[in-house]
């Protein structure tokens, strides 16, 4: 993979996770995390140029749809799950 | 002689909770000017003697706006904490030394994982540009150490 692909893959990994984790439902949340964190694994071997590229595409339109949900999700506010509680 | 009594008191709280010697000084000579009674004037230098003869010590339990200071060796703790904890890192072939890829067989994308969660422990973002460079957790510890003015 070329150096700069390479940093464009790890700098939307990082902020798909990072807006992923601003989302406030617990399960949306975790889905996000999770799919985030699959997909990138399982195509960590892809090597063709032109399929990296429209992974990385896909990956920037997804990063704003978890944007756009965060911030809708924060706006509406969710009930924790009884897992998240302290106690 | 109830009133001096009460300031007694006070005077002793005050003492009680002192955080500069000086504060129950300053008390006790009001205290002086106040009453004309040297048996309670005695008694409130003494508890001014006493509490000046005392070594200071104060140590400072709660931060409010600010963090508890960093040492060398707190950072390193917490760095091995948070990698110890990181589910896809063995805790027993962790050391300081050991790189991320070569070592421990991580790839690239854990390796952001390990630096976000670096970021949660400590509070402040680690560049992009800044964070290839960290692939060992003693490389991690410098970089802490030198971006929170931590020395030796």
């Amino acid at each position: 993979m070329a150096a700069p692909m390479r940093q464009t893959v790890l700098s939307l990994y990082k902020s798909l996770l990072k807006e992923s984790a601003k989302i406030t439902d617990y399960n949306f949340r975790l889905y996000a995390l999770r799919r985030t964190k699959d997909a990138f694994k399982e195509n960590k071997n892809v090597s063709d140029p032109t399929r990296i590229k429209a992974l990385i595409q896909k990956a920037q339109e997804n990063l704003e749809v978890v944007k756009r949900q965060a911030i809708v999700s924060q706006l509406y506010g969710s009930t924790k799950v009884v897992i998240e509680s302290k106690t | 002689m109830a009133t001096l009594a009460r300031t007694g008191r006070s005077l002793n709280s005050v003492a009680g909770f002192v955080l500069r010697t000086t504060v129950p000084r300053l008390s006790a000579i009001a205290l002086l000017h106040k009453t004309q009674d040297r048996r309670i004037c005695n008694s409130a230098l003494k508890i001014c003697t006493l509490n000046i003869s005392k070594p200071f010590t104060f140590s400072q339990l709660r931060w409010y706006a600010g963090k508890a200071p960093l040492t060398l060796e707190t950072v390193q703790k917490r760095v091995e904490l948070v990698l110890k904890l990181y589910d896809k890192i063995n805790p027993e072939k962790l050391s300081l030394d050991s790189h991320f890829m070569n070592d421990l067989g991580l790839d690239s994308l854990d390796q952001v994982e390990i630096i976000m969660a670096i970021e949660d422990e400590f509070g402040f973002e680690i560049p992009d540009a800044d964070s290839e460079r960290l692939m060992r957790p003693r490389d991690i510890v410098q970089y802490i150490a030198d971006k929170e003015d931590v020395f030796e």
